[in-house]
């Protein structure tokens, strides 16, 4: 059996998911006795039109990237979102909370009417086209990447929580945050990132996105426990979590 | 066995001495809390602690391990932790606990890597000093212990009593040369501390012996109030993850790059959690918050108590009521109201 060709695209985003992938030192070798890479223009030259696994990082905030991810998707047999950009939309969703034309002009100035600065709501990579797997986080966690690859090598579904990051918190032995005052999401945000940042004692700032079903009704009661705003909670979960419709209102 | 009396200053140099030989772990400071970590020396050991962050459980079922390695198509190779190590400053609810893990882990499925750690750890228990803001184990029955350990220890103001309790607790006993025999007058300290814990560790107050709850919750499963306090339930697990008698887990196995070789790792799963019931083929059977809920509650004074002779497995540590934030865990909380609704019969 041949080897299977990955091509790496990148959308609106920083590249450092790309840059985590570069990062691997060792396990880089590794990766690429396993697969051809036929096309990453943050690594490599070459490019192609032909790929059986397309990894796409960033998100989609143009027209014209719309139809550029639908030819890519048309292409790859297994399409796998790579980071907070491309999975959830990630902070370039903050956009989403204000007026198109007020965004343009704030960015651009006297030229935000200039046709290639055309922008759009912002949307992640699964609100254009089908993506089979995501990689959460900003940036990805490493190890997590790899193991989703070498289950895609074997034919296998990557198991990857789907409950909140308290429970990897917890099992880390860490005090809680909202103890010592801090506004944390995560009680309502996927785990997978083992905690990484209430156990260097930041909050969870919501980068995996929300799990399945966040309890609403108990955040609401929890901020009242704590004697917080309302707000506060809002603001927090719009840097990661803005939807299409405004978050902070 | 005789029960013997060390100075505090020599018991730091008790604990020292065991340092030199084996690794020990102990209550230390984290933050504003405490919890059990391995001790570099007895001056870092808080023998005072209110409660730890996470049971001393975790010490012989770790939030992950691997179980075995593996070669595809060609065998596996069994994980065993064979390193003996001490457990010092363990309280008497968490010893019930781990006396109830020990049961449990061993009938059935015989789970030789919790029982390998289990058989290589020797248990220093003390009884408490501080009681912590939500501890109900005098309501539970557990605030003082008889047996369980290898050597249970007693601050008494001005030193420790220590008894040993099996053969593994007087070998390490031996080795406080500088001990004394308790005399008589220290022995009636030991007990005033104890009757004080039998009672005050009470900050939640159980309406009812706890020996009825499964009496009690074999009326309850239809009740209203499970749906109640579910309704703020964040589903994440923190209940679980912190109680010593909580012991569900996960397995999953991850494959090398060769593709030929690879390991099964276990790690801490809950039964709050989204997903914790799905099955092959995407089935779950307990799809809706409230039964979870109503779940855990039943496993510590129902299901479990089944498969130990009856003992309650909530050991009222409080770890549950500290650790929910939308304050709905609370086990005492649960059943007084079950208790008003129900009465007695």
């Amino acid at each position: 059996m041949s080897k299977p060709r990955i091509a790496v695209f990148d959308f609106a985003c920083c590249e450092g998911c790309q840059l985590q992938i570069v990062n691997l030192e060792e396990e880089i070798l590794d990766l690429l006795a396993g697969a051809d890479v036929v096309e990453w223009r943050e690594a490599m030259s070459e490019q192609s039109d032909e790929y059986d696994i397309a990894i796409i990082e960033g998100s989609i905030t143009r027209p014209e990237d719309e139809a550029r991810i639908k030819e890519i998707r048309s292409r790859a047999k297994v399409l796998i979102a790579l980071g907070a950009c491309a999975t959830i939309g990630g902070i370039n969703k903050l956009k989403n909370n204000f007026d198109l034309d007020e965004v343009k002009t704030c960015v651009y100035g006297a030229d935000a009417g200039k046709p290639h600065l055309a922008t759009a709501m912002t949307k992640a990579v699964d609100e254009v086209v089908t993506v089979d797997f995501k990689v959460e986080g900003c940036p990805i966690d490493r190890k997590e990447f790899t193991y989703i690859v070498r289950c895609l090598l074997l034919g296998k579904t990557p198991e990857i929580p789907v409950y909140p990051v308290c429970v990897e918190c917890k099992a880390n032995g860490n005090p809680c945050l909202w103890d010592q005052g801090e506004v944390c999401l995560g009680p309502i945000i996927k785990a997978g990132c083992g905690a990484r940042c209430p156990s260097n004692s930041h909050r969870c700032f919501g980068c995996r996105g929300y799990v399945d079903n966040p309890n609403v009704n108990a955040a609401k009661d929890v901020i009242e426990k704590y004697n917080l705003d309302i707000d506060t909670l809002k603001l927090k979960m719009s840097l990661f979590g803005s939807q299409q419709e405004p978050t902070v209102s | 066995m005789t029960v013997k009396k060390l100075a505090k200053n020599d018991f730091d140099s008790f604990i020292d001495a065991i340092i030199q030989s084996k690794k020990v772990y102990g209550p230390q400071v984290k933050g504003e809390k405490y919890d059990f970590a391995q001790l570099n020396a007895a001056q870092d050991l808080c023998m005072d602690y209110d409660v730890s962050l996470l049971p001393p459980t975790k010490y012989f079922l770790p939030v992950r391990e691997t179980l075995m390695t593996f070669e595809v198509g060609g065998g596996y190779t069994s994980q065993q932790d064979e390193e003996p190590f001490v457990l010092v400053g363990v309280h008497p609810y968490d010893l019930v606990a781990i006396n109830q893990m020990d049961i449990l882990f061993s009938q059935d499925n015989y789970d030789s890597h919790y029982m390998t750690r289990r058989k290589h750890a020797t248990i220093v228990a003390c009884d408490v000093v501080t009681p912590s803001a939500n501890v109900f184990a005098s309501s539970m029955g557990t605030a003082v212990v008889k047996e369980g350990a290898d050597v249970l220890v007693t601050d008494i103001g001005d030193g420790y009593l220590l008894e040993a309790m099996t053969d593994k607790g007087a070998i390490l006993l031996a080795s406080a040369t500088r001990a004394t025999e308790a005399d008589a007058s220290d022995m009636q300290k030991r007990q005033a501390v104890r009757d004080v814990n039998q009672k005050s560790l009470n900050k939640h107050e159980l309406k009812c012996d706890s020996a009825y709850l499964p009496k009690l919750l074999s009326q309850a499963y239809d009740h209203s109030v499970w749906e109640e306090m579910a309704e703020t339930c964040f589903a994440c697990g923190s209940c679980n993850v912190v109680c010593p008698t909580c012991y569900c887990f996960d397995v999953k196995d991850d494959v090398n790059w060769d593709m030929a070789s690879g390991k099964r790792e276990r790690c801490v799963d809950g039964c709050l959690l989204d997903g914790f019931t799905k099955v092959a083929g995407d089935h779950e059977f307990r799809k809706v918050q409230a039964h979870r809920f109503r779940h855990r509650l039943f496993r510590k004074a129902k299901y479990v108590p089944a498969k130990i002779g009856g003992q309650i497995a909530c050991v009222g540590c409080g770890r549950c009521v500290s650790a929910c934030l939308p304050n709905i865990a609370n086990p005492v909380t649960i059943y007084n109201k079950l208790l008003d609704d129900l009465g007695m019969s």
